[in-house]
């Protein structure tokens, strides 16, 4: 890089380069968004039996797609960050454009299981469960949609062989997005 | 590389493909475990299967893919704070949560929504609304507007719609009395009276500018049954 860089992405009090500890501090808030929601959701779920009804209507099939998807995303993601490490570039971008397709498919199953739900008259105010599917399961979908963008940022760079280390940095965020639907799955779901 | 990458630890070696396959099989097993023990009656196998491998699965991503093992310590801390918080947050509120009861409270709201909810095989409702102790009864099979009426709505209504159900007692204004000409010759229910008493029954008190105590029942009920509750309602109605 010909001009100076900004001191707070070159200074490293902690031995950890900054922007990795800037995603770490971004995975450790998300932990408490995401497990309060997830918390409340799982003792409002044991305290009311009559949920396992409307929660016997989420389709399973669908979501078990879903988490494939994730799963083979991140396998992607981690190896766009393998080529990043090596210096390649253009195979760091093509990994991260796998990964973009597995976010885009992820939301287009998730798009199809909710109109079909939305038809069938369960929406956000059919009843608490409900509720709490649509926030929790939107919460992440956004999440997704959020990384896949940026994902498509850092590809293009990635394609021009500049700022290669940032393939990690997303990668740490989208396994952190992957963890939450290993969670939201069985939550969702499986536990009927 | 650029010069941000001076404190990364690059002498692991992972192999992500066979993590990616460990992670393949543990999600096979985390979708047909829960069926067959739903099948066989095994509920510890579904959660054993559905969450306990949900933990494993997350720990072989954290581990491998964010590389949280090899990680400068500070960062677990970091991460293992967020997680203690959660689970205070957790531990803190899931008596008042998880419990409708104490030694000195009840949660009527919530055990009126389980009731109601078990009631409702149709599935969705609103979690609102007030007396509903036998709501289980009503379903679309069998249906039977006397028994319907007998069950819910006499709880404040009373058998004979009196006014005088034994859960509207204490309620203030006092549930109508359908005996009674003044009640039916209140202005808000004088034009097209069919009308108003289906919508109040459908859509709860306000909806007419009544009483809110008067919660709203629609969801118990298809168009049809709503007509005979209509029905059952206004043979209450002295002659003027």
């Amino acid at each position: 890089m010909a001009h100076a860089r900004p001191i707070a992405t070159t200074r490293s009090a902690t031995g950890i380069p900054t922007p990795r500890l800037a995603i770490w501090w971004i995975v450790a808030s998300e932990v408490v968004i995401f497990g309060g929601l997830l918390g409340v959701y799982l003792m409002h779920r044991i305290g009311h039996p009559e949920w396992a009804e409307a929660a016997s209507h989420t389709q399973t099939w669908l979501g078990a797609i879903n988490t494939f998807v994730l799963l083979t995303s991140s396998f992607t993601a981690v190896l766009a960050h393998q080529a990043a490490e090596k210096g390649k570039g253009k195979e760091a971008a093509k990994l991260l454009g796998f990964t973009i397709l597995g976010a885009m498919m992820f939301l287009m199953i998730k798009s199809y299981e909710w109109y079909g739900e939305i038809a069938a008259g369960y929406t956000i105010t059919a009843n608490t469960f409900w509720s709490f599917y649509y926030t929790a399961a939107g919460l992440h979908a956004l999440h997704v949609i959020a990384g896949a963008i940026i994902m498509g940022f850092i590809a293009v760079d990635a394609y021009r062989g500049r700022e290669l280390h940032r393939v990690e940095i997303i990668g740490i965020y989208w396994h952190f997005v992957d963890v939450v639907w290993i969670f939201l799955f069985p939550l969702l779901y499986i536990a009927k | 590389m650029s010069e941000n990458n001076d404190g990364h630890d690059d002498g692991h070696h992972v192999n992500y493909r066979g993590i990616y396959i460990a992670l393949l099989i543990l999600f096979l097993i985390s979708v047909a475990g829960p069926e067959i023990g739903e099948r066989m009656g095994l509920p510890w196998l579904t959660l054993v299967t559905a969450f306990g491998i949900a933990i494993v699965k997350a720990r072989l991503v954290i581990n491998n893919f964010m590389h949280l093992a090899w990680e400068k310590r500070i960062m677990k801390w970091v991460l293992a704070t967020s997680v203690i918080l959660m689970f205070l947050m957790v531990a803190g509120v899931s008596p008042d949560v998880m419990n409708h009861e104490g030694n000195n409270w009840e949660n009527l709201a919530a055990k009126e929504a389980v009731q109601r909810g078990l009631a409702e095989a149709a599935g969705y409702s609103n979690e609102e609304g007030e007396a509903a102790e036998e709501a289980e009864v009503v379903v679309a099979a069998g249906f039977s507007a006397a028994t319907s009426y007998g069950q819910i709505c006499a709880t404040c209504h009373g058998a004979e719609g009196a006014g005088d159900g034994i859960a509207g007692a204490g309620l203030d204004p006092a549930p109508a009395n359908f005996t009674d000409l003044a009640f039916w010759n209140d202005p808000i229910r004088t034009d097209n009276v069919r009308e108003r008493v289906l919508t109040v029954i459908r859509d709860g008190g306000p909806a007419i500018g009544a009483s809110a105590l008067m919660a709203p029942w629609g969801a118990l009920y298809t168009d049809d049954q709503l007509e005979e509750m209509v029905d059952f309602v206004l043979s209450f109605r002295p002659n003027p």
